[in-house]
């Protein structure tokens, strides 16, 4: 199953550690130089996503005392990640070829 | 702006506003004080973001709740069952009225065909056509207001159909039984 981009981002910010909503926001800006700034609409709307699908899950033993809830990966999400990075990692691969090809 | 950011929360269907309402808000709060300091530009381009964000969001949860995803929808019917969400059930009568309402239609269009066969074409054939006038534009707008008409008309349809879907779940929960029978 392909993702989208903010997504993507939003899974590979988990992927280092739990982190709660305006984190994510954070280092999905960091991760990208400023090129990506997700709203917090789009935010909530890939977190509930991922949750029904069992690829993120909350963290029960975080603060929740300023509405603030942490998320990280689930073995399942960790796993797709992995073969979402491949894939992408097999495009880039074929376009560096064709692109050098083209330009021979 | 929270006061505005808090008010396009209530354009989200409830559940969702009650499981992650509290948690939004924070981000915004987080987000606004973040971009307290920088300039205007920053400021207005950070609110727009964020505003059409939650605009967009709250119109795709209720997309999502409408139809579901595609794998629900497609599961529902491979699995033999309506298995649609909980706060979204259509009663099974729709079902069986939109099957009607399709054999009407093509029992109609039927019709129409054989009518016109049986009708000789005695008319002499009509020239080549000049328009006389312009009329793109007026039959544009017209589509467009039919479509708009068309839409609503059909949202309207399915919020009835959800009032009454709700009605009957709670009707069905057990404190509603307790009560019925107080």
């Amino acid at each position: 199953m392909e993702v989208s981009e903010p997504v993507l981002l939003i899974l590979l910010s988990l992927a280092e550690q739990p982190r709660h909503g305006y984190a994510i926001l954070g280092d999905t800006e960091r991760m990208t130089g400023g090129r990506v700034r997700l709203s917090t609409g789009t935010l909530y709307g890939a977190l509930s996503r991922l949750l029904e699908d069992n690829w993120i899950e909350r963290c029960p033993e975080q603060d929740r005392s300023r509405g603030r809830q942490a998320y990280r990966l689930t073995a399942e999400g960790r796993r797709n990640l992995q073969r979402e990075v491949s894939r992408l990692k097999r495009l880039a691969h074929l376009g560096t070829l064709r692109v050098a090809r083209k330009e021979t | 702006m929270l006061a505005l950011y808090r008010s396009i929360l209530y354009l989200y269907p409830a559940a969702y506003r009650g499981e992650y309402g509290d948690e939004m808000l924070e981000v915004l709060s987080e987000v606004q004080a973040k971009t307290r300091n920088k300039g205007a530009l920053a400021r207005v381009a950070c609110a727009v973001r964020e505003a059409s964000g939650l605009l967009c969001g709250a119109l795709g949860e209720h997309l999502h709740g409408f139809a579901g995803r595609y794998d629900r929808f497609s599961s529902m019917f491979l699995g033999g069952r309506f298995a649609m969400r909980s706060e979204f059930r259509f009663p099974k009568a729709t079902v069986g009225l939109m099957l009607v309402i399709l054999a009407a239609v093509m029992f109609t269009i039927e019709k129409a065909k054989a009518i016109s066969a049986s009708i000789p074409h005695a008319n002499p054939p009509v020239g080549h056509i000049h328009p006389s006038q312009f009329e793109i534009l007026p039959t544009l707008l017209l589509t467009m207001l039919s479509a708009v008409g068309a839409g609503v008309i059909g949202w309207a349809i399915l919020f009835a159909l959800r009032r009454s879907g709700i009605q009957q779940l709670s009707e069905m929960s057990p404190s509603a039984g307790l009560r019925a029978r107080k």
